[in-house]
């Protein structure tokens, strides 16, 4: 009844208003980038949703109803995304998760904060998303802390292999993106803890890939590692012209997405060798059913999966372990849920949210490196161990 | 620039009509003669107030996409005052969104500065920074504002990006507390619905005011022919700035208050040469040098763009691009300037006959 | 000394990125001298020309530089053909107009890149891309050498078509004037398409030298655009000679900056220098007077 009447009063903008929602089922919110710049990542997130909704729905749902996943496109624009937000909040959704971009999650956060509802972020690494956080923010994947973390376990893992002082000075060059920038911030925060000496820092705007200027500068300067943030096709410019421009480090190391994709490897051709990389999640991971996982994520998506559907994975069956836990579909009652969550086997590692290094209701996972090696990835540091050689990088002349 | 896209047999005198739907139905013959003496756009602001109020009560659930509509139609308002009544096309109005977004979160998270003050700095900014701009611009005979404004826009990014003691840089910044002028929360979407509404408004009656004043008349002239405006004793490029000024300060206001609207604020979305666009196209299709225009093109905009999100996901730019083509090529006059012409074609055509 | 031999690599770095500045520089000058409108879609031409590369790269196994003579005459094509369907029609009409029709196409050409080729970014990898020859301990990517090798040869091409040849001297008559050119006999609106197709194969070329060198997305066309206009004024509007010094300046200015000051800025030293000259000296480095109101 009240459809029709909306219909008929406003004609073609029913669309925008809450539709009428069925009892026997769960809904869950999702917002994601389904088209536009990031459509990519949200392919992927759709894969790891319908493997997750199949696993939970078949293990009877949340307490016998059927868990369905109300996807709300915010087409990679964060006024979309907050028109979105509001759209899943006033339909009185329990639970809500999203984005791909941290542009996009921070406005979303600070919406969901305001209302007081709950949200799951399960891709962004920001880390403002959840430091200083909020009482209503939580986050499963790992902040972009995490990146620069790893690849440091692994230079002081080469340290204690080869000797102290092997690797002391390191520059850093970044995009300047957020989420590069937070990496960025993290290598000159965890070098002085740990120390070493950050000699330089250079940012570039994505419109512009010549990096040759700032690769010049760093050559003079001599560094051990060079430590290197950027998306996709910025990491392949970038190992090309770190070979024409002939600059020797003891390390190369990339801290973001764009170094752990196969892309990387297929651009850059031989100049990818030895680099080492930061990643959140790999089919090698030491988590039950991470094989497996892949290999469904592989026939859904028809390619070969990026950690971000396994994050989306994740994301859904820690939504249905809170639902079932909650007492009401309340927000505060969700809430309660979510801080009690304590999940210890995950095909993406153990999750519970935590308060620690200023963090607020964050999932305290480790990431994983991996080096390239003959064209290859193969894993070499997982959950604070070395688990495969960590081979020397030879001088570009030598190679 | 002589370029004017309003050369109706009325532009440049008599106050511009008001919108079709603010028509009145029979009017009441106590109202005919204050209709005609101008003042049909003022019941034609009343509408926009009422028709927002009606989306208040209609879409409550809405509210986010009505302040993103009202925002755009203040933005390519206040565009219009320097674009469509005094003829200097801008591509760089996302320039004074952003440096209004960045004052408010600026003054707010590392001054706690209340936010009335921190609407006026802004606005004062602006109008500062448009003076320069304009200094250096407008005594150039040719496009070079319009490259000039590409720039300004692009070198503001480059700062917000890389000043980060100042802006947060990429990260942002986050607004996370706000004074609470009159007990009013500024963060829910409902205050700002109505802020949002209130700065339209506000932006169109200065619109009126100053079209309707001396200076929206040296504006036209200054548009026209600035050869033949100087010749009459108006210098252009005072007049030029003393409209730019007016329409960057109006346009950081909004800027002000879709910070507040993101609260988490970030170089890219806020100062991108695709805001500076949008703002520009939805003026020049409403319709440039009329007062409802810019609201007319920003609400096709806006509502298209909801109802076929997913098509405007992948293809947004194509129908700008492909609107902004039709229009200078079919409609330069825009929507509304088009509608003008004819009402004007005919109300000459009746009074020839007879 | 030892600040000099990176110094000379820094400014052979600008020189030669600056070269194809030039190029796509010369472009818009020579539309804006003869035609007297702003081209807002020239970086998209560029664009176009990076993907139109890419595509006989991946499909064909074409090398890039093979693949210029591919890019140019079909740049030549669309430009002409452009002209001839939209421009042509707005040739009375207000400098605006133009202006906004062109930005109208920027947009159409980079969501239709966008449509085909998705927003990841492409590139070309060719085995001699991270090659070098060592001269005096500069390190020069052969690549580069190549690209600005094949810069000097189109504007020398361009040149002499300018100067020597019958077309050149309608082309320079037209920029002097439309009215009297027409008076004498030469079809300026043929002029236009030609002038205009000439444009669009100089961004063509440039974006198929761009395309080993750097990557392409769908967007990467409105920085090029931008940079074409900082350009063009810094040599000043409408003069090509000007464009090939400004072109330069651009490349060394940028690259000079991103080595001794802050690389975050590398695209605001162009964009300030371009504020400075309209202060200073609006009509160009290198060009004469410009109309003041």
């Amino acid at each position: 009844m009240k459809r029709v009447f909306v219909a008929l009063l406003v004609g073609c903008l029913a669309l925008l208003t809450a539709t009428a929602t069925a009892q026997e089922t769960v809904k869950i919110g999702v917002i994601t980038s389904l088209t536009g710049r990031f459509a990519e990542f949200g392919e992927q997130h759709k894969a790891g949703i319908q493997a997750a909704l199949e696993d939970v729905n078949a293990a009877g749902g949340v307490n016998g109803a059927a868990v369905e996943v109300v996807f709300e496109d915010d087409i990679s624009e964060v006024n979309a995304a907050l028109t979105a937000g509001e759209k899943l909040v006033n339909q009185g959704l329990p639970l809500v998760m999203g984005a791909y971009s941290s542009g996009i999650t921070n406005p979303l956060a600070q919406y969901f904060t305001r209302q007081q509802r709950p949200f799951l972020v399960f891709t962004s690494s920001d880390d403002a998303i959840t430091r200083p956080g909020s009482d209503w923010i939580f986050r499963i994947n790992q902040p972009s802390y995490a990146y620069a973390q790893v690849l440091f376990d692994v230079f002081d893992a080469i340290n204690a292999e080869r000797g102290a002082g092997t690797l002391k000075t390191v520059v850093t060059v970044h995009g300047n993106g957020a989420f590069e920038s937070a990496v960025a911030d993290a290598v000159d925060v965890i070098a002085a803890e740990r120390g070493y000496t950050v000699l330089q820092r250079q940012d570039y705007d994505q419109a512009g890939a010549d990096f040759r200027p700032i690769l010049n500068r760093f050559k003079t300067l001599n560094p051990d590692i060079l430590f290197m943030v950027s998306y996709a096709a910025d990491s392949v410019a970038l190992m090309r012209q770190v070979q024409e421009v002939g600059l020797d480090a003891k390390v190369f190391a990339g801290g973001a997405a764009g170094f752990a994709l196969p892309g990387f490897i297929e651009g850059s051709g031989p100049a990818a060798d030895y680099v080492f990389t930061a990643t959140m999640w790999t089919k090698d991971v030491p988590y039950p059913g991470a094989q497996d996982l892949n290999a469904r994520l592989s026939a859904i998506l028809g390619r070969t999966p990026s950690y971000h559907a396994a994050q989306a994975y994740a994301a859904v069956i820690t939504a249905v372990d809170v639902l079932k836990r909650a007492a009401s579909f309340s927000p505060a009652d969700v809430r309660a849920a979510l801080l009690a969550t304590n999940m210890p086997d995950t095909v993406y590692g153990p999750i519970r949210f935590e308060d620690y290094q200023g963090y607020k209701n964050q999932a305290p996972l480790p990431a994983v490196a991996e080096q390239v090696v003959n064209g290859d990835f193969v894993t070499v540091y997982v959950n604070g161990q070395v688990v495969g050689d960590l081979l020397e990088t030879p001088s570009w002349n030598a190679r | 620039m002589t370029g004017s896209p309003d050369r109706g047999p009325d532009a440049g005198a008599g106050p511009p009509p008001a919108a079709p739907s603010a028509a009145p139905g029979p009017a009441s013959r106590a109202l005919t003669p204050w209709l005609e003496r101008g003042g049909a756009p003022w019941l034609g602001l009343a509408g926009v107030a009422a028709a927002g109020a009606a989306w208040y009560v209609v879409f409550p659930s809405s509210l986010s996409l009505g302040i993103g509509l009202l925002l755009l139609a203040g933005w390519a308002s206040a565009w219009d005052l320097l674009g469509g009544w005094t003829g200097q096309t801008s591509l760089g109005h996302a320039a004074f969104v952003g440096l209004g977004a960045y004052v408010v979160g600026v003054t707010a998270t590392k001054y706690g500065l209340a936010p009335w003050w921190s609407v006026l700095l802004a606005m004062a900014l602006a109008a500062v920074l448009a003076f320069l701009w304009g200094r250096i611009t407008f005594g150039l005979r040719g496009s070079y504002f319009v490259l000039s404004s590409i720039a300004v826009a692009e070198i503001l990014r480059l700062i917000a990006i890389n000043e980060r003691k100042l802006t947060g840089g990429a990260i942002g910044l986050f607004i996370f507390d706000l004074d609470r002028p009159f007990g009013l929360d500024l963060f829910s979407r409902h205050t700002e619905f109505w802020l949002a509404l209130g700065y339209l408004l506000l932006v169109l009656a200065t619109t009126l005011l100053v079209t309707r004043g001396k200076l929206g008349y040296q504006m036209r002239a200054v548009r026209e022919d600035e050869a033949s405006a100087q010749a009459a004793g108006i210098n252009p490029v005072s007049v030029k700035s003393l409209a730019f000024m007016l329409s960057a300060a109006l346009t950081a206001l909004g800027g002000c208050i879709y910070g507040i609207f993101l609260s988490a604020l970030q170089p890219q979305p806020l100062f991108e040469l695709h805001l500076s666009v949008r703002i520009a196209l939805v003026a020049i299709i409403g319709g440039r040098g009329t007062l409802f225009g810019p609201l007319i093109g920003a609400a096709m905009l806006t509502l298209a763009g909801e109802l076929f999100r997913n098509a405007f996901a992948e293809a947004n730019l194509l129908i700008y691009g492909l609107l902004i083509v039709i229009v200078v090529l079919f409609v330069p006059r825009g929507l509304m300037g088009e509608l003008r012409r004819r009402a004007v074609r005919r109300r000459y055509a009746k009074s020839a006959g007879g | 000394m030892e600040w000099l031999a990176p110094f000379l690599q820094n400014l052979t770095g600008g020189l030669l990125i600056g070269g194809i500045y030039a190029l796509i520089g010369v472009g818009l000058s020579l539309i804006f001298g003869v035609m007297r409108i702003i081209n807002f879609a020239h970086g998209e031409f560029v664009a176009v020309g990076m993907y139109t590369a890419i595509v006989l790269f991946q499909r064909l196994g074409m090398d890039p530089y093979v693949a210029l003579l591919v890019a140019a005459p079909l740049g030549f094509v669309l430009g002409a053909a452009l002209q001839r369907v939209v421009l042509h029609r707005l040739i009375d009409a207000p400098a605006d107009s133009t202006l906004l029709a062109t930005l109208g196409l920027a947009l159409v050409l980079s969501n239709v890149l966008f449509l085909i080729f998705g927003a990841e970014p492409k590139s070309i990898y060719l085995p001699y891309a991270t090659a070098t020859v060592t001269l005096g301990g500069v390190r020069l990517p052969v690549a580069q050498l190549i690209a600005g090798a094949i810069t000097l040869v189109v504007i020398v091409g361009l040149w002499l078509i300018l100067t020597r040849t019958e077309v050149g001297r309608a082309v320079r008559a037209t920029a002097q004037n439309r009215l009297g050119a027409e008076l004498v006999g030469i079809d300026t609106p043929r002029i236009h398409a030609l002038v205009f197709g000439i444009g669009m194969a100089l961004a063509m070329c440039a974006g198929v030298i761009l395309a080993p060198l750097l990557f392409a997305v769908p967007t990467v066309g409105s920085s090029y655009t931008l940079k074409a206009f900082v350009v063009t004024v810094l040599g000043g509007l409408g003069s090509v000679p000007g464009a090939i010094g400004g072109g330069l300046l651009l490349g060394v200015v940028e690259f000079l900056g991103a080595s001794y000051l802050s690389s975050g800025y590398r695209d605001a030293y162009g964009l300030f220098a371009f504020l400075l000259i309209l202060l200073l000296r609006p009509e160009g480095l290198f060009g004469r007077t410009v109309k003041r109101v």
